[in-house]
């Protein structure tokens, strides 16, 4: 559990913190009149409302719907890849964000009756969860192919074809819902998520994993540096990807609370630009987003194929592809949870946290020395990185300006005024204040 | 679907793309290096700027699967 506790302070840290990904090369450019700033920072948080497309009115807000991505194409592909012969060796990295969830499940101690698991694809979390965990489980996902090939597992399952939009489930029906690496798919994450809270008894948790941030920044680039210089111009290659600061809102706005986000860097290296391509095409992760260009030039990939090499290779020759897996975990509310303390009720101040150290010597009744010494090194890290987590809470809206889905300010895609723009700062307080020092180390 | 068609064909040169990449290493670097040193110098990236160390990559390139072909 301290470790979680731990990721959590570190994750909401810049990017850039050590402990993640090992530093590469920045890249920027200048293309025509807009400025791109391709690198690690700020790339891909910018998910445009693009025109083409019917506007689908499914949550009644006509103007604005988000339609990024074309969801028949992108079924079609899952299918696709499905059928594939040789399918089984591009699981690997759904296999791995899928146990990584399942630990998750396993840290929070309860039992869950019924489960829901959304985007399941062939059941990567559900191969390692155990009965005494979760009793039932729900598999949905949008590809038939995908479903029918579902690993075997000792849970109880039953596999319902639903979108991730349109879940056809009454509301507080489930104890847990699970989503490993299919949210970033979604055209309205916030309308998918509130519709995830729905579906969740009170007192039920989300636990979702999902590509985000900068995820194949390297690919990106180096699509976006060849384009420009054989052809002149370059078209969106990679899809758009949600930005760790925005996620932690998302989740907030659709009435999740006990929010934890966290980044997991997970680096895979290719020989090469083609194989790399081949293997997302065969996970069935083909871009599917409406502005996509359909045809890729073979002077642009042969090209592409240099700049990687050259760019981001590595000495043995083999080229790194980050995936950014952003954890999520919130909870429905409910009277039993931890309620923020009351403003001015604090009993200790942190003066006295110095005072903790002084007392290494010395045994407590009431915990044993080990859980002692657990929480005052909690209780250190959480002081140090106070400071930088108010930072980046109050902080938000980096990189291009805000996004559709920035906190500063609302547009009226999911806002049911209709009138003009309207911007409200977010009480970080709210994020913070349940940590008041009584209850933090209760967590522990 | 069976037998030789332009799906099959194109995945067939996918597949061989990196065996005659490899094969041009030293023209690949040479026009890997002239691009990225638009990304950290003041010169801004632009059509064609690159387009010797190209040509030279694509000839290789060609010479290869020609190579191969035989």
């Amino acid at each position: 559990m301290s470790s979680k506790v731990l990721t959590v302070l570190q994750g909401l840290g810049p990017v850039g913190s050590p402990g993640a990904v090992s530093s590469v090369s920045r890249c920027r450019m200048r293309a025509g009149a807009s400025y791109v700033q391709c690198g690690r920072f700020g790339s891909g948080s910018v998910r445009g409302l693009t025109g083409s497309g019917s506007v689908r009115g499914l949550s009644g807000f006509a103007r604005g719907s988000m339609n990024v991505f074309n969801r028949t194409m992108k079924r079609r592909q899952k299918n696709w890849a499905a059928s594939q012969r040789d399918r089984q060796q591009y699981d690997y990295l759904k296999d791995e964000v899928g146990g990584r969830v399942a630990d998750r499940v396993y840290d929070v101690a309860r039992t869950f009756p019924l489960a829901l698991d959304i985007g399941a694809g062939r059941s990567h979390i559900a191969e390692h969860l155990s009965k005494d965990v979760v009793q039932r489980l729900v598999l949905t996902d949008a590809s038939e192919e995908t479903l029918k090939q579902r690993r075997q597992t000792e849970v109880q399952t039953r596999c319902v074809l639903a979108d991730e939009e349109f879940l056809p489930f009454k509301d507080s029906t489930f104890d847990l819902v699970l989503s490993s690496l299919s949210l970033h798919w979604v055209n309205d994450l916030p309308a998918a998520l509130r519709q995830i809270h729905q579906v969740l008894k009170p007192d039920g948790v989300f636990i979702g994993a999902m590509v985000g941030g900068d995820t194949l920044y390297e690919l990106r680039c180096s699509l976006q540096l060849a384009e420009t210089e054989r052809e002149g111009g370059f078209s969106p290659r990679v899809s758009p990807y949600t930005a760790v600061t925005d996620l932690g809102n998302l989740l907030g706005q659709a009435g999740f609370n006990m929010l934890t986000v966290d980044v997991d860097d997970v680096q895979v290296h290719y020989p090469g630009i083609t194989e790399l391509m081949t293997d997302l095409q065969g996970m069935g992760e083909s871009n599917c987003a409406w502005n996509r260009r359909l045809l890729l030039h073979r002077d642009s990939m042969l090209a592409a194929a240099a700049i990687y090499k050259e760019m981001y290779g590595s000495e043995d020759g083999s080229v790194p592809a980050t995936f950014q897996i952003l954890h999520m975990i919130g909870w429905k509310p409910h009277q039993s949870q931890a309620k923020p303390a009351r403003r001015g009720s604090a009993t200790a101040s942190f003066g006295d946290l110095s005072a903790f150290n002084q007392r290494s010597g010395t045994k407590e009744p009431h915990t044993n020395g080990h859980r002692g010494a657990q929480s005052r090194h909690l209780v250190h890290l959480f002081t140090a990185c106070w400071g930088r987590w108010q930072q980046n809470t109050c902080n938000l809206g980096t990189g291009l300006g805000p996004g559709p889905w920035s906190p500063l300010c609302s547009t009226n895609s999911f806002d049911d005024s209709g009138g003009a723009e309207k911007c409200f700062p977010v009480c970080p307080d709210q994020h913070l204040s349940w940590i008041s020092t009584n209850t933090f180390l209760d967590y522990v | 679907m069976s037998g030789s068609n332009v799906w099959s064909r194109s995945r067939e040169k996918i597949r061989i793309f990196p065996e005659l990449f490899a094969q041009c290493t030293t023209e690949a670097a040479a026009y890997g290096k002239c691009v990225a040193a638009t990304t950290t110098g003041r010169q801004e990236l632009k059509k064609d700027l690159c387009s010797k160390e190209f040509e030279a990559l694509k000839t290789c390139f060609t010479n290869a699967a020609k190579r191969r072909g035989k």
